[in-house]
């Protein structure tokens, strides 16, 4: 497989092992606080993080590795190991064809907004510090195809820049934070200023900001309560990219990607299908509420081409018609291991997707964007 | 309705006169809390300005949101007394001169100032809100008896309960209505009313159904208190609108998935949706994304047996007025299911030149095509030959 086109997946997940924060946290000091596993009454398993049950579907977001992709896994033994250990991973994305894998948490949440949510700052550091350091050790370290991307204490900025000064220098290539971390505890609104330390480390350290969807619940539509639970995964896995509009529009309306002309935003699973819609919208909105005369020095589909990227996985249509969006502002992934990725046909997709797009064009989205954006050396896959 | 110009929107703003309500519910038993145009002084300004008031509380920024039509457009004026509101918003005959001016043939009637949420949710009296209601539908339908140009929607009833809803349809529809408007989700606005896939609701979509005519939603839908992004004190007025407004996508493109994993389209196989207001940039995400999921879930195994995209194409249509991005994609949407919409007269509103945008909209499309998208869609959609 090294002799053909290589491609770099820029939005996977690991599953988080059940001894992942009991082996790293003081059991003397946070007893049943530490992120567990715990058997229900029902016998289904379920993670608990400081008293309070994590919001997954299963013990583990599985869904492409389970014989029915509408069954996540209840319980941990049900688990399959390409989920959670390094070398079967790597089996599952030779399979696959996927050279380069770009990772993100699952118990710690999709965009890491479980452990915002501790309100004891201690606790919350000890949690995102274990999971930092264990992707370095048992993933990065495993092999030089993951590339490790931290969650960050939302606590104080200040204790977020820290922490990702400490984990660049580990060898983590992005930040991966909730887009509206104001939910989670009582902070700033995301735009203010007060989060200009936390942009400027991350522009400094030229490691990009990751704003995963599904991480919010206020700007998902709840599925109805009397769908069967194949039935909501499925629309939560279609309100979730969508979600991610509204994170958009207030990213460019808020003048951060001014201030930090050299940051990177990445809007993991986003889906690439509202995408120029969104930005000829923007555009036309931008001019009729005048906004170009309020101090926006460039139009918001400019400010996007120039620092945002969406990211696709079934996608066909948006590479047909690109309108406002650029070859240089998508990026790939197979979304493994989550029910809607494109595991084990990512190849076929791919076919489908790219169907008369350019070999340079091609290569460019599998490949170039992603491997820049991370840093990615092709001769590191050994 | 006589066709002259090929031109018909499928949404446009009816506004009601200031004495639509007054002159038709009871005074004797609703008083003050009547909809109705009074003189309040002004918050910021403390200058005596008209407002509406439903139930005694005052409704809305403006006397009648209709900037289209005011001198500057540029200054997006809302009318502050109703004097200022020229009759070319709410005389029907006036009215109708404007479509001339603009080219338009007629045009699809969704409400104005004061309705909010699409209907008049006060409190839990439901027959305060079905006098609401029924005047509201009375006074459009008479737009009709004025001129087939008009395309009226009725509004329906949530607090009465289901036959209560059904029964104010099945009257709309005799007295001239062409469809429903309501909300995506009125669960999510009202918790004493039940989800909108909830089986209580089907015999509102078996009359929809069998009287052929469409059930709408419309930009957010009622949504936008639902889901949204915290808003921002640092935004100015304008920064904050576009906030609000470039997001609207988003809506249709969260509640289509639910409507189409509803079950409400395949147990109702001639029903027809259209979402305005929500351009359709937003419809090649839903089709490829739903399609996607149910491959990849199986959905057919767990009650959705119908493709997505063959259930959307099969029953929802769209409105566009200004973008590009979904004219391109139209042959995956396809060209029956898109009709064009002025907004008349809002401030998206392409009043009053709306053929010169059309024209820039629309240059690579096929005169077939465009036939469909401008005129013959809205005239199959609501019977009007």
């Amino acid at each position: 497989m090294d002799n053909g086109p290589m491609m770099i997946s820029v939005d996977d997940h690991v599953q988080e092992p059940a001894n992942l924060w009991t082996d790293r946290l003081s059991k003397n000091r946070w007893g049943e606080r530490i992120p567990h596993i715990e058997r229900r009454p029902d016998g289904t398993e379920r993670w608990f993080v400081d008293g309070r049950m994590v919001q997954l579907r299963g013990v583990a977001s599985a869904g492409a590795v389970m014989n029915d992709r509408s069954a996540e896994p209840q319980r941990w033994a049900e688990v399959p190991p390409a989920a959670y250990d390094p070398a079967k991973r790597l089996e599952a994305m030779d399979t696959d064809g996927i050279d380069f894998s770009v990772l993100y948490p699952t118990v710690a949440g999709v965009a890491g907004e479980v452990f915002g949510g501790i309100k004891d700052s201690e606790l919350e550091l000890a949690c995102v510090q274990a999971y930092n350091d264990w992707l370095i050790e048992e993933w990065a370290g495993a092999s030089e195809r993951f590339v490790p991307q931290c969650i960050v204490p939302l606590s104080s900025v200040a204790a977020a820049v820290k922490e990702i000064e400490r984990c660049v220098a580990k060898g983590h290539r992005g930040v991966v934070l909730p887009a509206i971390p104001m939910e989670l505890r009582e902070l700033p609104h995301i735009n203010d200023p007060r989060y200009d330390t936390l942009w400027a480390a991350c522009q400094d350290l030229a490691v990009p900001i990751c704003f995963h969807a599904g991480a919010s619940a206020q700007i998902q539509l709840k599925p109805y309560a009397g769908f069967s639970p194949a039935v909501a995964a499925a629309f939560e896995a279609l309100t979730r990219p969508a979600s991610t509009i509204f994170i958009v529009v207030n990213l460019l309306l808020s003048r951060i990607l001014f201030r930090f002309p050299k940051l990177k935003v990445v809007f993991s699973e986003s889906a690439l299908g509202w995408g120029s819609y969104l930005l000829e919208y923007a555009d036309y909105q931008f001019e009729h509420d005048q906004i170009h005369l309020e101090g926006y020095p460039l139009k918001p589909s400019e400010l996007f081409q120039r620092q945002c990227f969406l990211t696709g996985w079934y996608d066909a249509g948006s590479l047909q018609n690109l309108g406002l969006l650029t070859t240089d502002n998508i990026l790939w992934c197979a979304n493994f291991p989550l029910a809607t990725s494109t595991w084990p046909d990512s190849q076929k997709f791919i076919e489908r997707s790219f169907a008369g797009i350019a070999e340079s064009v091609r290569r460019q989205i599998l490949w170039d964007n992603a491997a820049k954006l991370y840093k990615i050396d092709k001769k590191k896959k050994g | 309705m006589k066709i002259k110009f090929g031109l018909i929107s499928a949404d446009s703003h009816a506004q009601l006169d200031r004495h639509a309500f007054t002159s038709r519910m009871s005074k004797a038993r609703w008083g003050n809390r009547i909809p109705q145009v009074v003189e309040v002084k002004d918050d910021r300004s403390g200058r005596p300005v008209e407002r509406w008031t439903i139930n005694g509380k005052i409704s809305g920024y403006t006397v009648s949101n209709c900037p289209a039509v005011m001198n500057d457009r540029k200054v997006k004026y809302y009318p502050q007394r109703w004097e200022e509101v020229p009759a070319k918003v709410y005389e029907p005959l006036e009215r109708a001169k404007a479509l001339d001016e603009d080219g338009v043939d007629g045009e699809v009637l969704f409400p104005n100032t004061p309705v909010q949420n699409f209907g008049f949710l006060q409190g839990k009296d439901s027959e305060f809100e079905l006098a609401c209601i029924q005047a509201y539908n009375d006074a459009l339908a008479e737009w009709r008896e004025k001129s087939a140009r008009f395309v009226p929607l009725a509004l329906i009833p949530y607090l009465g309960g289901i036959e209560a809803t059904v029964a104010e349809v099945e009257r709309a529809v005799k007295i001239g209505h062409c469809g429903i408007a309501l909300l995506c989700e009125p669960s999510t606005l009202i918790s004493s009313v039940p989800h909108i896939n909830n089986p209580c609701w089907y015999p509102l979509w078996e009359l929809c159904q069998a009287a052929d005519i469409p059930v709408h939603i419309h930009e957010s839908g009622g949504l936008a208190s639902a889901i949204t992004f915290p808003r921002w004190d640092g935004f100015t007025p304008n920064q904050a609108h576009s906030a609000l407004t470039v997001p609207t996508g988003a809506f249709p493109a969260e509640f289509i998935p639910n409507l189409i994993f509803s079950g409400i389209l395949e147990r109702f196989p001639r029903l027809k949706w259209v979402s305005a207001e929500t351009g359709l940039g937003w419809v090649n995400y839903v089709l490829e994304g739903c399609d996607h999921e149910w491959e990849r879930r199986s959905l057919w195994k767990h009650g959705v047996s119908t493709r997505p995209s063959e259930l959307f194409r099969r029953q929802i249509y769209v409105n566009f007025w200004f973008e590009k991005t979904g004219i391109a994609q139209r042959d995956k949407i396809s060209p029956d299911n898109i009709m064009w919409e002025s907004d008349y007269p809002h401030t998206a509103s392409t009043y009053p030149e709306s053929w010169k945008i059309i024209e820039e909209t629309l240059q690579d499309v096929s005169a077939e095509e465009k036939q469909k998208i401008l005129c013959d869609n809205a005239k199959r959609v609501y019977h009007l030959e």
